[in-house]
């Protein structure tokens, strides 16, 4: 259990160095020696180590300028001081620059094990978190995986997140509906030197204004009715890593002057607070609809808008990349054929010209849910042209239709891809409920999806 | 094959005792040895102390004793390291000898005396856990395992006189390559 962790003793005395070394070889530690400053640091640049004990005083490179290397060079190697009786002051200034402990020769046998399990447990803690973060970059990161596109202009899309990633800039994403907005805020989460913090999305359209100014900011206790424990906000859930506002069109306008407040000042105050809390986040946000056209109606602060679109990034609708359709039904089959454990083969070539003349309203989240409906319902081994025939639903694409017609068949649709959600369908369809409904009267359209 | 050196004055039912236990225990023949004085160049006098690693040291120097695989050292002195404060014992890992000593194994850490019994138990357990380390047995986390390090005779009471299932495991194995080395 202890064998990978590696020790190294750097101390002139040779009694003292033989001594220590031999104890922690007992242990069954991997434990090196050198005999001064100069051969300690020239080990350590050979090699990785957990943990150094390190004499103060040493005739070529002292303890403390050796402590001063280490700290810079290699931060994560733990340092515990050896001092002589009287030297003590020497050994919380070594503290202050960064050392773990100090011990003073000769010690109590009992305070050098405490010490040396306390610092291997603090190395297994350190060692879980970094996996823990690691494993959480690298979820984010496969997440990159499930943008999938060969198009020019998902090519150059990943491009920009490349070079995006690299910068701390506030990042707009615009895209209509489905087009995988917050797909690529993730990855230019993983991508960016903020990955081993969080990712904190927020759809600011989910929520009533008092419920999200909650949600954004926290709040202490008492602040409202039911408010009985305190609570953070995702600006302070995110600290240090990225604040994902997803649907920032639909952000009331006296919120966005907080949030403006909040991206100048970098500090906040929950609800009911008077406390100053710093904040430090990345943020992108993503809107579908056209925040200039916004601006001129009233509804969105232009301060704000500059705020946020520091760095803009367009996502193409899936029908502007039609090359991808393919590509991405495999993509879609392979996740669902793994889900339900189907034993299907692929698409069949009519199926496939047939989802390649689709337009997709709904973009690349209607093509998954079409694939995941066609895997469930499918009796045979691969997707046929009828498996989609729901998107058709009265012809095929190219028979011609009324606009009366058209608009049937795409509200149908939405209806369909919103699984009979009304105010999801109306948000699509950019129509207001009291308009869809009527739409539905006079259509007699069925609404359970 | 394990011989039991008293080093200085040291009384002679503790180390028969000692002898008896590393018999039973190991399952190697273990003989007394003549008494041998106790080096002076090991004194600290700054600690009123002897350094075991320098004892160790002067034993390993010994050339009389070819037959015997291991030797254990008993003492009656205070010992210590260069780094710590005290020890209970000494050994070289993977070498031929070790070394106990029952100067603070007599007291309980009230300061009071521990009887007679407790203190050869004590003993015994140093010794063995000493030995241990000669057979390339490392530091053991498992509760009450022999191969515990104990800082203290609280400590020391609270192991049983017993190896846990995985230093047993290593420990029959190097007694068995010790029992079949050519020159055994």
């Amino acid at each position: 259990m202890t064998g990978r962790f590696k020790i190294l003793v750097i101390d002139d005395e040779l009694i003292v160095r033989e001594s220590l070394v031999g104890w922690l070889k007992k242990g069954g530690y991997h434990v090196e020696g050198a005999s001064g400053g100069r051969e300690g640091l020239e080990r350590l640049e050979r090699e990785d180590y957990d943990l150094i004990f390190l004499d103060i005083k040493m005739p070529d490179v002292s303890g403390m300028e050796v402590l001063k290397q280490v700290k810079e060079r290699y931060a994560s190697t733990m340092v515990v001081m050896i001092t002589a009786y009287g030297s003590v002051e020497t050994a919380v200034e070594a503290m202050k620059l960064g050392a773990n402990d100090y011990l003073m020769k000769p010690f109590e046998p009992e305070q050098l094990t405490l010490l040396v399990e306390k610092l291997q447990q603090h190395k297994r803690l350190l060692d879980e978190n970094l996996l823990l973060k690691q494993q959480i970059a690298t979820t984010a990161a496969e997440r990159y995986q499930d943008i999938v596109g060969i198009s020019e202009p998902m090519q150059a899309l990943f491009q920009l997140i490349e070079e995006v990633a690299a910068v701390d800039s506030p990042v707009l994403i615009r895209g209509e509906t489905g087009t995988g907005k917050e797909l690529v805020a993730k990855a230019i989460h993983a991508r960016s030197p903020r990955r081993f913090g969080p990712f904190v999305p927020i759809n600011c359209g989910a929520f009533t204004e008092s419920l999200l100014e909650s949600e954004l900011f926290g709040h202490e206790v008492g602040s409202f009715t039911g408010a009985t424990k305190a609570k953070k906000g995702r600006l302070e859930i995110a600290q240090g890593g990225t604040l994902f506002l997803d649907e920032i069109g639909e952000i009331p306008m006296k919120m966005q002057v907080d949030l403006l407040r909040v991206l100048e000042e970098r500090r906040i105050h929950r609800v009911g607070g008077t406390r100053d809390i710093p904040v430090d986040f990345r943020l992108i946000s993503a809107t579908h609809r056209d925040l200039s056209r916004e601006m001129e109606r009233g509804h969105f602060r232009q301060d704000f808008y500059f705020r946020l679109n520091v760095i803009e990034i367009q996502v193409p609708p899936l029908r502007e990349r039609r090359e991808d359709i393919p590509v991405l039904a495999e993509h879609f089959l392979g996740k669902f054929r793994r889900e339900t454990n189907k034993p299907l083969e692929g698409f069949d070539a009519g199926a496939l010209e047939l989802l390649c003349a689709y337009d997709w309203p709904g973009n690349v989240r209607e093509l998954e849910n079409a694939v995941e409906r066609a895997v469930v319902l499918t009796k045979g081994r691969r997707l046929q042209r009828d498996d989609f025939a729901f998107l058709f639903r009265g012809g095929a694409p190219s028979e011609p239709h009324s606009l009366k017609e058209m608009e049937r068949l795409h509200i149908q649709r939405v209806l369909s891809l919103c699984g009979g959600n009304i105010s999801r369908a109306a948000k699509l369809l950019e129509i207001n409920r009291t308009t869809l409904h009527n739409k539905i009267k006079k259509y007699g359209l069925r609404v359970n999806g | 094959m394990v011989g039991v050196v008293p080093l200085g004055d040291v009384g002679g039912v503790a180390v028969r005792i000692v002898a008896a236990n590393v018999q039973a225990v190991l399952g190697l023949a273990t003989d007394i040895l003549e008494p041998r004085p106790l080096p002076e160049s090991a004194y600290l006098a700054d600690r009123h102390q002897f350094d075991a690693s320098r004892i160790v040291a002067h034993m390993a120097a010994w050339t009389d004793l070819p037959g015997h695989r291991r030797i254990v050292g008993l003492a009656s002195v205070d010992l210590c390291v260069p780094i710590l404060r005290f020890v209970f014992g000494e050994a070289q890992i993977g070498g031929r000898f070790a070394l106990v000593s029952g100067a603070r194994l007599r007291r309980n850490a009230d300061g009071g005396e521990a009887p007679l019994d407790r203190y050869y138990e004590r003993l015994v357990k140093v010794a063995l856990h000493e030995l241990g380390h000669t057979l390339e047995i490392y530091h053991c986390d498992t509760p009450g395992c022999l191969m515990q390090f104990s800082p203290s005779v609280q400590h020391l009471d609270r192991l049983d006189v017993l190896f846990c299932p995985r230093c047993f495991f290593v420990l029959r194995r190097a007694v068995r390559a010790l029992v079949q080395a050519p020159d055994a």
